[in-house]
């Protein structure tokens, strides 16, 4: 049985590349199809914001990493939903559906229960 | 189950801390280390905030040292002999990278 892990991803899509490579992991993960989670905290829930604009920052959009999730078998997605209400994020207007939105004492239990975690 | 954090940032530039702390589970255990530990300057908010949320908390002795900071009774300095006694002891660690 292949070890369960959760990724925390805790940065801007536009800071730098620790978004792009936190989903790139997640998705190498899915493919091989290995038990995997992807937990959305403090500035990450940035990431899921829809009517984002890569091209206005000459970069390249995250949404279709994002999009390709549920595809590559990754459906445990979370976002902590404190980090969303302090920046004014809905949690039903995100480009992603089916994101669980958990709160602090949930967020412990789901780390409790994955095998490794990984925060970027 | 238990999880070890560890942080490795100043509490002064982002907020790592507040959300580690915001998530830490009843058997988890904090450890600080390079420049997190400035976090144990005493009189600034982090100090009272680790000070009153009364976490398992470790600190790794040298940076403190470097950094001319005491460790306060409610921490426990440690070298790496024990920060891998810790890694070892709890069912995985989680490192805020």
């Amino acid at each position: 049985m292949a070890k369960s892990l959760l990724l925390i991803s805790r940065q801007a899509p536009w800071s730098g590349p620790a978004a792009r490579e936190a989903l790139d992991i997640v998705l190498a993960g899915g493919a091989f199809d290995l038990p995997i989670g992807l937990l959305f905290l403090d500035d990450g829930v940035f990431q899921l914001t829809a009517g984002q604009n890569a091209k206005a920052v000459q970069q390249k959009d995250l949404s279709a990493n994002l999009q390709a999730l549920p595809m590559f078998g990754v459906e445990d997605l979370f976002l902590c939903a404190d980090s969303a209400a302090e920046r004014g994020i809905a949690t039903d207007t995100l480009a992603l559906g089916d994101v669980k939105a958990l709160t602090a004492p949930q967020i412990a239990a789901l780390i409790d229960r994955y095998d490794q975690v990984i925060t970027l | 189950m238990s999880t070890l954090h560890v942080l490795s940032h100043s509490p002064f530039g982002d907020n790592r801390l507040a959300s580690c702390l915001r998530i830490l589970g009843n058997q988890d255990a904090l450890l600080l280390c390079g420049d997190a530990t400035y976090a144990l300057q005493p009189g600034s908010p982090p100090f009272e905030v680790l000070q009153a949320a009364g976490v398992n908390l470790f600190v790794l002795a040298e940076d403190l040292q470097a950094r001319a900071l005491d460790t306060p009774d409610w921490a426990e300095a440690i070298n790496y002999s024990g920060f891998v006694e810790l890694s070892i002891e709890h069912d995985k660690v989680n490192t805020w990278l």
